[in-house]
């Protein structure tokens, strides 16, 4: 392709603390010719009001593919390579969720919808291939070994209604989640952290006893938020529960979904309440304060995964640094693999 | 040797072809409404999918008389597991308790399928459905804690059946399971 190439880098808004910096340095390093679209201001407006998690997919796809589509026009180029890789159009295909970069396999004709013509030559491969095939190629480790973040980025753990105070606390949570556990030994395939207002239902007695025959004391609660999961080759888009009441490791509650989805089907997330200071906050209860969930899985491919045996001190000292923010009320780790949960939220 | 993979609409059937690439089969996503007659193959899967053979085998394809008549070797991962039990004049049912994620399968056989492999293994599952045997013509080769019929095979014809997911990463010994049916397809 020679000098006929450019890139393009859209911050969306939706970005991680330096992460529009890092991504500019990288594409230099990479000697990739690129340019940033700083487009935060059109998906905040294309996402007001919406909680529902297919139909911000949905907003956030089309206006990606509009603004590209200019993109792709203002600089006369007839051609459009994307890395959508085979999750992508697997599980927007199979209706689990609407990846943001896949069209021609829904049937959409990019060159009469958006003015180009597609290429996507990753189509075939899963993530751990994709980074063989950068290895291969002599791409830096640390661009190739890089953590996959969705092309929605934050959108997707901002979970129900965005707002710009709550993907604040979020950019900052992600901050110090990622920060731990990056120098665990060897770190998760992926971690991450999510937001969700805190807003609770006790679970009931029936789930409460199911709990206490595994764990004395334990007891739970639904929080008003809904997530993404995949049971059955379906989408799932159902309740979290948040167990509290019990100081354990993880590794030791892996078990546990498995049960209480049992219990209520309409369940796709078991989380595991690490740190809660509701009691402490009785003065302002008004203001809605939100609930920070971390999510840390080892997994291949992305296709399946499993929760990671994270220690309790660590999580512990991640809540501690996420509740400095007093935004926050509670911290969560998630024991739910995949199936039925998904790696991310929406 | 060739062994393609009949798309039934699921999460994992892609990562079949990949893991038979990996083991040196040549393999391709193949779809549903391709007829017997069609298939010059060595062996052939037929993956996962969303639907239930209780709503219809109308949407399924030509997957049903293939079942019925084919002479190469056979494997159906879970909708496919249950539809092959359905033809063979078995049961599908509402599972008591659906398998998502993890499972502990016990082999209550050892067949060619899990020669090699130990009588407990860790495997991923994913299905609300299961089979019953009530009658039909095939052996119950497994079982786990929640499902009676992990695995099948089809009484004298090398057609066999497997609830779990042998192509996911997180199924440890799912490729060796594999690697046991493309050796029945050598010869």
């Amino acid at each position: 392709m020679g000098d006929r190439l450019i890139c393009f880098f859209m911050d969306t808004g939706f970005m991680r603390e330096g992460e529009v910096e890092e991504v500019r340095t990288m594409l230099t390093s990479l000697g990739l010719p690129f340019k940033v679209l700083t487009v935060e201001d059109r998906f905040l407006r294309a996402l007001e009001g919406k909680t529902d998690a297919e139909s911000k997919r949905l907003a956030f796809r089309d206006t990606f593919y509009t603004i590209l589509g200019e993109a792709v026009k203002g600089e006369g180029c007839e051609i459009l390579i994307q890395g959508t890789i085979a999750p992508d159009w697997i599980e927007t295909s199979g209706g689990i969720k609407t990846q943001h970069n896949v069209l021609e396999q829904l049937g959409v004709n990019t060159m009469s919808s958006f003015g180009f013509k597609l290429l996507e030559p990753l189509l075939d491969l899963y993530k751990d291939q994709v980074r063989a095939l950068a290895r291969y190629l002599g791409v830096e480790i640390t661009s190739s070994n890089r953590q996959p973040f969705p092309g929605p980025g934050l959108l997707v753990r901002c979970i129900g209604t965005v707002k710009e105070d709550k993907l604040d606390v979020l950019k900052k949570a992600t901050f110090i989640v990622e920060d731990h556990l990056r120098q665990i030994a060897p770190p998760p395939q992926q971690y991450l952290a999510a937001i969700v207002e805190d807003d609770r239902t006790p679970a009931g007695r029936g789930i409460d006893k199911i709990l206490s025959k595994v764990h004395d004391g334990a007891s739970a609660y639904y929080l008003a938020g809904r997530a993404t999961g995949v049971k059955g080759d379906d989408r799932a888009y159902g309740k979290m529960i948040v167990v509290s009441g019990i100081e354990e490791e993880p590794k030791d509650l892996f078990e546990m979904p498995e049960k209480v989805v049992h219990a209520d089907r309409e369940i796709v997330r078991v989380l595991y309440s690490i740190s809660d200071n509701s009691a402490k906050s009785t003065r302002k209860k008004r203001i809605k304060r939100y609930f920070v969930i971390v999510r840390a899985v080892d997994t291949r491919d992305f296709m399946t995964a499993k929760p990671s045996a994270v220690s309790l001190q660590v999580l512990q000292e991640i809540a501690k640094g996420v509740l400095k923010d007093k935004r926050v009320v509670a911290v969560a780790y998630d024991l739910t693999s995949k199936p039925p949960a998904t790696v991310e939220f929406e | 040797m060739y062994i393609p993979v009949v798309f039934m609409g699921g999460q994992y059937n892609h990562l079949i072809v990949r893991a038979l690439k990996e083991l040196g089969v040549s393999s391709r996503l193949i779809p549903q409404s391709t007829s017997l007659e069609e298939l010059k193959v060595d062996g052939l899967i037929m993956g996962g999918g969303p639907h239930s053979v209780n709503d219809g085998l109308n949407k399924l394809g030509r997957t049903p008389e293939i079942i019925e008549r084919c002479t190469f070797p056979l494997l159906g991962i879970c909708l496919s597991h249950q539809l092959i039990g359905k033809v063979m004049g078995g049961e599908v049912v509402k599972g008591r308790q659906p398998e998502y994620g993890r499972t502990l399968v016990k082999v209550l056989e050892t067949d060619d399928i899990f020669l090699g492999i130990d009588r407990e293994f860790v495997a991923w599952a994913s299905h609300n459905d299961e089979v019953r045997k009530n009658g039909g013509r095939f052996t119950i080769l497994a079982n786990s804690e929640y499902c009676d019929v992990e695995a099948l095979k089809v009484d004298k014809r090398p057609i066999y059946g497997l609830q779990f997911h042998v192509e996911v990463a997180d199924t440890p010994r799912g490729k060796d399971i594999l690697k046991n049916f493309t050796k029945l397809c050598k010869n």
